[in-house]
């Protein structure tokens, strides 16, 4: 993987919340199509980080630059439209709408954009096969597992093509099976895209499947080895 | 349990401390509305008390009548020394006003509300806003009809509103006594004119016992239904994080008993916060509540009092209420230690559902085909179970229309806001209705009302406001007892004096009829006919309202009372000639006079002439006055005030219970919409979505209320009166905008509560 072109940069990023300092001089960068896992223990920052680089939050100081553009200048209105248009999102749990399919959940972005209805569903039907969903179309969110639900949701983060997808603990709600499988899947799905992912993850089995790692601890990006590599020696260190 | 109840609810931290500040302010509006809803019935009562040493004379002119209308009423010790009293009212600027004539025959007669003594001749109390009238007007146009000198005020016990314009003359006994209207009474009447029934047992001032009945049955069905709904919508509010919590206790090993002890502590302790603040914010509201003329008149501040029962049911009622809500809200759930899970999908309501809408408007549509039943029994059997068919029939099919309306509104939509909004009223319909369901009654009610009232005053009063009919005074004299006219002699002085009032454009005389003829007039598909009187027909060139002579005549057959407000649409009338010589008119008694003047002021001028002229017998009025005051007509009015309040103020509740709907819909989904704006979903379409869900209802229950309203009340006037509806006029349309956007208003004040719980911070994986 070269990481000649950068897709998403953060410089030296400082977030507070209140008195809390979450990011202190943060920075990291991100190659296109690159799987970057960003690891840390629990209230490192890593989450803020993940928002900053996304849009959902500006730092108090620092830069974010994506696709050779700085977006932490830009206003609500402009980063809303970036996050909808170019990048993709999954998160832990309770993503689905309750009222909608889980086929109107996948097609949400591109109604959202515009599409027309039967078009955007045209469009969201394949994914279902493509994530092994098939025949759970027209379930409703209560109607779905963990497993299907997350599928369902990371579906919905991919069916617009982004140039990014930002996934925050993806499977942080599953057990480790699942979890497993949801990972290959948005590997696979990702990798056929070229689609560029930063994900947020506290377990070294799934932070294997990233081309590279980094850790948030205290504020601050620490480089760790690449990939599965780096798992194993974490693995080795926990246990 | 109970401490740990309210340790949870005031100690638990600041989320829960909001939660239980937003639902007890939600339920304290809901409180202040029912408490104003009932302190408004007392009011009526109030008011309606206030009427009846008015109608002092009654009693004395119709005793048997009387006696058999009040039966079981408590009678009022006679005083030793009766006293004359005489009602008369008198009409100034376009306002009645009430004056009272008293001539104390003793010392220890019966004893006056509102005055400190019985006025002697030549003394008057006047009411505040009459002394007002009489300060600032010239005194040719009011004044000088109570010659004498006014001697104090009038104080609330003797006036039904702080508006009232009432006058307390007192007379030589000697005068008085020789009035044909005027009786010696020995006590002051204390029956309210809705304490007796009949027209001999009231002076036609008042809200008798139909209109006492209509008004709390308007006021329950209109405005205590939509306010318990919405109190009961706020009393659930924040119910499902508060649910998740509940799971969590569970899971720390709370038993399903314990949970529930706690959920009614909190809900109690919320809906008793709302009780205390809604009392609070009542006294606050009141003086402003008092303005509203609920009756036609507003009322006094103190008018709106609460009984102890008010109070008491109230304050216990609400959070008992609240409490068992809370427990049967939590009986539909299933809250285990790993979470919260709805007992079942609710199953969507049947067709069947839509069956006695159906059967209520075949039901009025039979008899509008075949007519009405012949006897008014017959006609309640009839009409009364068609409407309240309809109106349950409403209720009933509300959800399956709401669910069969939100399908296709799902099927259709191409946006999401649209379709998140309409599959939320089709999963759960019962829930989208329920916040609504006391508008829909409201709006039923008061449509109904607004139809029969708007096509029974377009068909039953004839003038339209026309600067001639304003402007014309008419003093017609008819025996206050008998009703019959009654003629007298106009002294040449008089009529002078008249015909000599600035602004005055012709005086007629209508005399009565040595001949016995007859005059006829249409009034719409009807001809009204009856004896004539005799008026010059040069005179009647220069009344214009009163119609025109046919050709060549000198005197014509004109109606003996001038001109009613049921025949001055007539005014383009030819009266037939008739053959008196015209020369000779003046010489026979008068049973009406007719000016036309040029404005308002004149109208007063000449009012206070002729208030000097026959007093006994005449009460000068311009047409519109007539027309404005006629007991129909006032009804009528009530009525629609009545539907207008109504609808003014059960919009807005629908508002407040819809939003607090939204808040509950948006604390539930906090977590999917959050992380849809993390998205780049913008916050507008999050609006839509919410506007959707509140506004989509409130507007298609808003239009199938309306819409069935006027088809019951077209088909009940078909059948009753065979009248067509007419349309109700733009006031009525503007006072539903205004409604509706009121509610509109405050649905949208919850929308920046939508922007601070979809912020980032929920997308934390707590």
């Amino acid at each position: 993987m070269s990481a000649a072109v950068s897709a998403v940069e953060g410089r030296e990023l400082f977030r507070s919340f209140g008195a809390t300092p979450a990011l202190r001089g943060a920075s990291v960068t991100v190659a296109a199509g690159e799987m970057l896992a960003v690891m840390g223990p629990s209230g490192s920052g890593k989450s803020t980080l993940l928002h900053c680089l996304a849009g959902i939050l500006v730092p108090d100081r620092g830069e974010v630059w994506f696709g050779g553009q700085r977006i932490d200048t830009l206003g609500e209105g402009a980063r809303s439209a970036l996050r909808r248009e170019r990048f993709g999102f999954v998160f832990q749990f309770g993503q689905l709408v309750p009222e909608l399919t889980a086929a109107e959940n996948v097609a949400l972005p591109l109604l959202l954009d515009g599409t027309h209805r039967r078009a955007a569903l045209a469009e969201a039907r394949p994914w279902f096969g493509r994530l092994g969903l098939d025949g759970l179309e027209d379930r409703r969110s209560g109607e779905l597992s963990g497993g299907e639900a997350q599928r369902v949701a990371l579906a919905r983060g991919l069916v617009a093509r982004p140039e990014v997808l930002f996934a925050d603990e993806p499977t942080g709600s599953l057990d480790s099976v699942t979890g497993e499988h949801v990972m290959e899947l948005l590997t696979n799905a990702t990798r056929e895209q070229g689609t560029t992912v930063i994900l947020v993850t506290h377990e070294p089995r799934v932070a294997a499947y990233a081309h590279r790692e980094v850790v948030v601890r205290d504020g601050l990006v620490g480089h760790l080895a690449a990939g599965r590599a780096a798992a194993q020696t974490a693995g080795r260190a926990e246990g | 349990m109970i401490r740990l109840g309210l340790r949870l609810a005031l100690a638990g931290g600041r989320e829960a401390v909001v939660r239980l500040v937003i639902t007890a302010a939600a339920v304290g509006l809901g409180v202040m509305l029912l408490l104003s809803a009932l302190a408004g019935i007392n009011a009526v009562n109030a008011q309606n008390q206030r009427y009846a040493w008015i109608s002092t004379s009654v009693e004395f002119v119709h005793p048997h009548a009387y006696a058999q209308a009040t039966a079981g009423k408590p009678a009022v010790a006679p005083a030793r020394d009766p006293m004359w009293f005489e009602l008369n009212t008198g009409y100034v600027a376009g306002q009645v006003y009430g004056r009272v004539d008293v001539a104390a025959t003793g010392p220890d007669g019966p004893r006056l509300p509102g005055v400190a003594r019985v006025p002697g001749p030549g003394q008057y109390y006047a009411s505040p806003a009459l002394a007002r009238l009489l300060r600032d007007l010239p005194a040719n146009q009011l004044a000088d009809r109570f010659p004498g000198q006014q001697v104090g005020t009038i104080g609330p016990a003797a006036l039904p509103a702080p508006n009232t314009l009432m006058i307390i003359v007192g007379d030589p006994v000697a005068t008085l006594a020789h009035q044909p209207g005027a009786a010696k009474v020995t006590s002051i009447e204390t029956v309210p004119p809705s304490g007796c029934n009949g027209s001999d047992c009231v002076a036609g001032v008042g809200i008798g016992s139909d209109g006492i009945d209509l008004i709390l049955s308007c006021v329950a069905a209109g405005l205590l239904f939509p306010v318990l709904i919405f109190i009961g919508t706020a009393s659930r509010l924040s119910a499902a994080r508060r649910e998740q919590r509940f799971a969590a206790m569970r899971l720390a090993g709370a038993t399903p008993r314990q949970v529930s002890v706690i959920s009614a502590v909190e809900s109690t302790l919320a809906a008793t916060g709302g009780v205390a603040g809604g009392f609070g914010l009542f006294y606050l509201v009141r003086p402003a509540i008092a303005t509203i003329p609920f009756t036609g008149a507003p009322f006094f501040t103190s008018d709106l009092s609460l009984s102890a029962a008010d109070v008491a049911a109230v304050a216990v009622g609400v959070p008992v209420a609240a409490a068992i809500a809370a427990l049967i809200a939590l009986r539909r759930v299933q809250i285990s230690p790993l979470g919260v899970t709805r007992r079942a999908t609710p199953k969507p309501p049947g067709s069947w559902r839509v069956i006695p809408l159906l059967a209520g408007m075949a039901e009025l549509a039979y008899f509008a085909v075949i007519g009405r039943p012949a006897t008014v029994s017959g006609q309640i059997q009839a009409f009364l179970p068609g409407f309240l068919l309809l109106l349950a029939g409403l209720v009933v099919a509300g959800p399956w229309l709401t669910m069969v309306g939100a399908r296709l509104l799902a099927r259709r939509a191409q946006r999401p806001a649209a379709l998140i909004a309409a599959r939320r009223l089709a999963d759960n319909p019962r829930a989208g209705f329920r916040a609504i369901s006391g508008l829909i009654v409201a709006l039923f009610v008061t449509s109904v009302a607004v139809g029969v009232i708007t096509t029974m005053a377009s068909y039953r009063t004839g003038p339209a406001a026309t600067p001639q009919v304003r402007n014309t005074v008419v003093d017609d004299f008819s025996d206050p007892v008998s009703g019959n006219f009654v003629g007298v002699a106009v002294p040449g002085e008089m009529l002078a004096r008249l015909q000599g009032v600035e602004g005055v454009q012709g005086v007629t005389l209508v005399h009565t009829n040595p001949l016995r003829t007859w005059f006829t007039v249409r009034a719409g598909v009807h001809f009204f006919t009856s004896q004539a009187g005799l008026a010059s027909c040069a005179e009647v060139a220069h009344t214009p309202v009163m119609g025109r002579c046919a050709a060549g005549a000198e005197v014509a057959s004109v109606p003996p009372a001038g001109m009613s407000p049921m025949l001055t649409h007539q005014s383009s009338s030819v009266w037939a000639a008739a053959a008196y010589p015209a020369a000779r008119l003046a010489g026979l008694p008068v049973t009406a006079i007719e000016v036309a003047t040029d404005g308002a002021a004149a109208d007063n001028r000449v009012q206070t002439v002729l208030a000097d002229f026959h007093s006994a017998d005449g009460v000068p009025t311009t047409i519109a006055e007539t027309n404005a005051y006629n007991s129909a007509n006032q009804t009528l009015a009530m009525e629609q005030q009545l539907a207008d309040v109504i609808i003014l103020t059960s919009l807005p509740i629908a508002g407040c219970a819809l939003a607090a709907s939204v808040v509950s819909g948006l604390t539930e989904r906090r977590r999917p919409f959050s992380l849809l704006r993390l998205a780049g979903t913008s916050l507008g379409v999050l609006r839509r979505v919410v506007a959707f869900e509140s506004v989509l209802p409130l507007l298609v229950v808003a239009v199938v209320s309306l819409g069935v309203g006027f088809a019951g009340a077209a088909l009940f006037l078909r059948a009753q009166l065979g009248y067509s509806l007419r349309a109700p006029g733009v006031g009525f349309y503007g006072i539903v905008a205004a409604g509706l956007v009121a509610a509109l208003a405050i649905i949208a004040a919850t929308l920046p509560v939508l922007k601070r719980v979809t912020g980032p911070e929920v997308a934390r994986n707590d």
